[in-house]
């Protein structure tokens, strides 16, 4: 695999649509990289650069930390129980890591704890209702919707200021988030967007991990003799056509270079990172815990190929997988059964690969829960919980059913962070807000950012406004962090 | 008595005033000065020789306001008296005097400056650009029509023949028949010419044929509606899903779009109705109510501000709302008037999310068109305000749209970008005849497409935009540019050829048109139109916005994930497959040329077709007409306008 610098990025523009062109496109966008005052300053000044991709898992919907990554006081469920009682339904287990304990259900994660560092002060903003859209759609672009503009993606901008490591491989890719035929979508669509970046940045979408090497392949049933025989046929109706007057015109030539582009992707060998099926079957198996587990093999076979950022979700579905409003510790369990294999072989074939020094494995999720207390003390936010009560009666009331927002969970694997390292406090009883080292959304991005080599305050003008990779380019990287 | 006349009036009066009196009046008996009418002119006249265009004598420059306020002396705003610029053009220290050559300012000039600075220096709408140069004009001009000496009635023929030879530019000649149809059909009605269409026109020997046809296609009430849905659903970010409809936080304009599109609705009436609205139209102004809390510059009155200065002034509010503009000389307190205008409630400014203490008063943003009783109620304000807005006097309304509609039409507005309308057009003349020509026939854009698409400036070959650059980089017009497909115009088109696509409107949709509507049965297009249903992914990964912002360009260029889309995804490959299957049905000896001809709206030459037979064979089968249609789909002849 390639290391990130400067000539691979323009490589990258001269053989595949270029950044220059693709802004043209939005006639807006008038912009280098920075702001008319500096500029001449490279985006990578000052930053740590200590990544070149970064694998972000996504628990979609609201992981709760006390379930997870953060175990407080244990009650196992008995009914009569009163549930201000009850801080987490799963008990602690040791990891490697002396000082960090983490919850029943994740003993494959617990054992590469030592691999990298654990955030347990991740707060977000309490924007009145707690709705994960919008909750979402700032984590995802470092800005709190309704925007002026459509805010880009964090994959985005990377796509756009790093653009892929191997060119054959999309810059981004968004694996197992359906965006059709969902709750919600329309809502996803909206950072699912490089924004105003312009479409040539924006995600790849691969809902179904298993299904992803269609979308590299000739159309079903085609076979690659004619698939080719067909781009042939109409590179020839191109160079002998009649359509000769508009020669030259930016649009036909993003027609043609786009075109081949696709082509060239579509028959090239890097396609075979799309295919699980090519995988060893009993390590797939290692993977094979569902469609998230599936997406974590695919992302490890897409970053090996040289993709630059990837991102692999639970899946956003309201009131389904993380979501939990009500049965909230059956459906814990179950979600970490889905994520903890995975994720934890992910990090050891990173490693065996010698890949994870330079790939960033993130986990992080829109907020936190708790089982009373709805936004964080003194949120006048609508309580959300399906199951209310104060004293248990049946299972379904036992879990965590409220949002919370004061604390939560995220982990930095690889990439340069520190190893078998724990950031940040929580209090131990309600309300068990981050009580050190809190770190909001623009502080965590600006510090990704800066693994990557990219200022936090590295902007492009649109409308002839800056607008900055972290909120009004003001995001503090938290060089405590770093090995 | 007219804003104006009282004007010169008071400012005479004031001439006549020693200035302390005039100084000392706390309330205006004046309407604000203008700065592009009333200042402007006086600066470039007097000062801009030496103070602008990169000269800044005595270390003055009046290239920015800022600039000119930098020292803090020449001019201090609300103080004339005490700026040192009215000291000097009223000094008769001949070592002092400004200007020190040429005419000294008149009385009359002379007050006009102090009320300006008095009023607070107002400036041009882009701030950053200096005395001597471009300051777009508010009120409308009739620019005197040119003879038709070089043969071309059209009024935009005639303004362009002028400027053809006073800038010694060659315009590309005349396009083709087949060009001019394929062109006209999907400008206007958005989709491709019948193939029978295509056939009698280009036999047709009728001089006035081109004419006829732009006529007949406007006349196509439906089609028109259907087509420019998609323009005005994306510049009133009208949606049949979306953020905000989940819970009523958001209302469709749908059915009264659909129908005052239908009717063709005068354009003034159109906007005083989305601007002062009834229920049916309210949802543009309305606008986007989110769940929780939102940062104060995007409630729901500030973006009834941006949305509306954004779409019918083509000034951008967006910076205003959230502090005093760095990029033009929008304020605050301009941003907050308008939405003020609109709201219920009190508004208080806030800078950057934080309350300043001070309450947004009511105000329209061009106060030499007229202002807004503040004290008066809301529906009474909304009513000043849609009249404001769409006066006869206010040009920037009627140049806005134009520029608009020239800017679909003919590739490239002639002013860019076409939000920002300060800035200077290619042709001002053009530009303003066209604003005048509005106005004068009731404000029909049918009317307004009919002229530009008759002018022999819309029927010349299309230059690539790139290749229309003089020398200085300057843009210099010599024809249309291409235009890609949007993703409806495409997606009607491979509906119509491949015989796919839905058969009923989106549930939103129908509710939005009579009764009388029926799907299309003839075949000749797409059974019901790609505007009308919900974006799909093929359409929307071909630029169908996501529409949570107003938007008025589409990406002009294919991606290469589009490009991927396209060559592998299902829904066209699933769209693609079906068409061949019937085309194989069909047993067309002449099938090249059948595609052609619907595709391209013209035969293929001597050269493609022994290529498209030679790919094809004897009897082809599905697979082959497969390829053929695809190849033909993702040329950049099929995937453009030109």
């Amino acid at each position: 695999m390639k290391n990130h610098n400067q000539t691979n990025r323009r490589d990258f523009l001269k053989t595949s649509a270029s950044a220059a062109l693709a802004a043209s496109a939005m006639p807006y966008i008038t912009a280098p990289l920075a702001r008319a005052d500096d500029e001449q300053r490279p985006i990578g000044e000052g930053t740590k650069s200590t990544a070149d991709t970064i694998i972000l898992l996504w628990m979609a919907g609201g992981m709760a930390s006390t379930e997870t990554f953060d175990p407080k006081h244990y009650e196992p469920f008995e009914v009569g129980l009163p549930v201000e009682k009850i801080y987490s339904t799963f008990p602690a287990i040791d990891t490697v890591v002396d000082n960090i304990k983490i919850c029943e259900g994740l003993e494959h994660m617990a054992k590469v704890m030592d691999r990298g560092t654990l955030i347990r002060s991740h707060t977000v903003a309490d924007l009145g209702d707690i709705l994960h859209s919008r909750h979402q759609y700032h984590w995802h672009t470092g800005y709190v919707p309704p925007q002026t503009v459509a805010a880009p993606h964090l994959g985005a901008w990377m796509a756009k200021l790093l653009g892929p490591v191997n060119d054959a491989i999309p810059a981004f890719i968004d694996i197992g988030q359906r965006l059709e035929d969902v709750g919600e979508k329309e809502e996803l669509k909206a950072f699912h967007t490089a924004g105003f970046l312009g479409g040539e940045f924006g995600p790849f979408v691969l809902p179904h991990p298993e299904q992803a090497v269609s979308a590299v392949q000739p159309p079903e049933g085609m076979t690659p003799k004619r698939f080719e025989n067909r781009y042939k046929f109409y590179q020839r109706l191109i160079e002998q056509g009649a359509f000769g007057e508009v020669k030259g015109s930016e649009q036909r030539d993003s027609i043609i270079r786009s075109m081949d582009n696709a082509h060239r992707l579509l028959s090239s060998p890097a396609g075979k990172a799309f295919d699980l099926s090519l995988e060893p079957k009993e390590h797939f198996e290692k993977y094979n815990t569902g469609r998230f587990g599936r997406g974590c093999l695919l992302a490890r076979r897409l970053a090996e190929n040289g993709a630059r950022f990837i991102e692999v979700t639970t899946e956003y579905v309201p009131f389904l997988h993380w979501d939990t409003h009500e049965n909230g510790h059956e459906t814990a369990k179950r979600m970490k059964q889905e994520i903890d294999r995975p994720i934890a072989q992910l990090i050891l074939d990173l490693e065996e690969r010698g890949m994870l020094d330079r790939t960033l494995v993130v986990i992080a999720s829109e907020f936190s829960r708790d089982m009373i207390m709805e936004g964080g003390p003194g949120s006048d936010a609508k309580d959300q919980s399906r199951a209310k009560t104060d004293v248990l009666k049946e299972m379904k009331h036992y879990g965590m059913h409220r949002h919370f927002t004061q604390h939560g969970s995220v982990l930095l694997f690889g990439g340069g962070f520190k190893k078998g390292h724990l950031y940040g406090e929580t209090a131990p009883e309600r309300p068990c807000i981050a009580t050190k080292d809190a770190i909001g959304v623009t502080d965590l991005h600006a510090t990704l950012y800066s693994a990557m080599g990219i200022r936090p305050d590295v902007s492009l003008n649109i409308e002839k406004r800056p607008f900055y990779v972290t909120e009004d380019g003001k995001g503090v990287v938290r060089e405590a962090l770093f090995g | 008595m007219s804003v104006l006349s009282r004007f010169i009036l008071a400012s005479l009066l004031i001439a006549v005033i020693p200035a302390r009196f005039a100084a000392a009046e706390d309330e205006p008996a004046h309407p604000p000065v203008s700065f592009a009418e009333h200042v402007q002119p006086i600066l470039q006249n007097h000062c801009a020789k030496c103070h602008d265009n990169g000269k800044a004598k005595g270390g003055l420059s009046m290239k920015s306001r800022a600039s000119l306020l930098e020292d803090g002396e020449a001019v201090i705003p609300g103080d004339a008296s005490k700026s040192k610029l009215i000291a000097l053009v009223t000094s008769n220290d001949p070592d002092e005097y400004m200007p020190p050559k040429g005419d000294r300012l008149s009385d009359k000039e002379v007050a006009i400056l102090r009320m300006w600075i008095d009023q607070g220096v107002k400036w041009n709408e882009a701030g950053a650009a200096g005395v001597g140069g471009y300051i777009a004009p508010i009120k409308p001009r009739r620019p005197t029509l040119p003879a038709n000496e070089f043969g071309v009635p059209n009024p935009i023929d005639r303004f362009l023949a002028v400027y053809f030879q006073k800038n010694n530019i060659k315009p590309a000649p005349i396009a083709d028949d087949s060009t001019f149809i394929r062109r006209a059909y999907l400008d206007i009605i958005g989709l491709l010419p019948p193939v029978e269409r295509t056939r009698s026109f280009i036999e047709d020997s009728d001089p006035l044929k081109r004419e006829k046809l732009v006529r007949e296609l406007l006349a196509n009430d439906r089609e028109y509606t259907e087509h420019w849905l998609s323009f005005w659903n994306d510049h009133l970010r009208n949606d049949y899903a979306g953020t905000g409809y989940i819970d009523g936080g958001r209302r469709q304009i749908t059915a009264w779009l659909y129908e005052s599109l239908y009717e063709n609705k005068p354009f003034d009436q159109f906007a005083r109705e989305l601007v002062n609205p009834a229920p049916a139209s309210g949802g543009f102004a309305s606008g986007i109510k989110w769940r929780g809390r939102v940062n104060a510059s995007q409630v729901r009155e500030l973006q009834y501000s941006q949305n509306v200065a954004q779409v019918f002034l083509g000034i951008n509010m967006k910076c205003a709302s959230c502090h005093d503009s760095f990029i033009d000389d929008w304020s605050l307190s301009d941003a907050y008037g308008l939405a003020a205008i609109w709201s219920e409630r009190e508004l208080e400014l806030h800078r950057c999310d934080k309350p300043m203490g001070e309450k947004a008063v009511p105000q329209f943003v061009f106060a030499e068109v007229g202002s807004i009783d503040a004290t008066v109620e809301r529906s009474q304000r909304l009513e000043q305000f849609a009249n404001l807005l769409t006066h006869e006097n206010n040009g920037r309304f009627t140049r806005t749209i134009v520029n608009r509609i020239w800017a679909r039409m003919m590739g490239r507005g002639l002013v860019e970008p076409v939000d920002v309308m300060a800035n200077e057009p290619w042709n001002e003349d053009v530009l303003d005849f066209l604003a005048v020509f509005l106005a004068d026939n009731d404000y029909d854009l049918k009317r307004l497409i009919e002229l530009i698409a008759t002018s022999q400036a819309y029927q010349r070959q299309s230059i690539a935009v790139d290749q229309s650059l003089n020398k200085d980089g300057q843009f210099i017009f010599r024809g249309p540019a291409p235009k890609r497909l949007t993703a409806e115009q495409f997606v009607d088109a491979v509906w119509s050829i491949t015989g796919t696509g839905p058969d009923k409107p989106n549930a939103g949709v129908s509710e939005a048109i009579s009764k009388q509507w029926q799907p299309r049965a003839d075949g000749e297009g797409p059974t019901v139109r790609s505007s009308m249903v919900v974006s799909s992914l093929l359409m929307r990964s071909l630029g169908r916005p996501n529409r949570e912002q107003v938007i008025t360009t589409r990406p002009n260029e294919l991606t290469t994930l589009e490009a991927l889309t396209l060559s592998n995804g299902d829904e066209l490959t699933n769209m693609i497959q079906k068409g061949a299957e019937k085309y194989a049905n069909d047993n067309d000896a002449h099938l090249g040329e059948t595609l052609f001809l619907r595709m391209l709206s013209r035969q293929p030459t001597k050269d493609e077709l022994p290529m498209v037979h030679a790919y094809l064979g004897e009897n082809p089968g599905k697979d082959k007409i497969e390829d053929v249609l695809w190849s033909l789909l993702l040329l950049p002849e099929f995937q453009l306008v030109n």
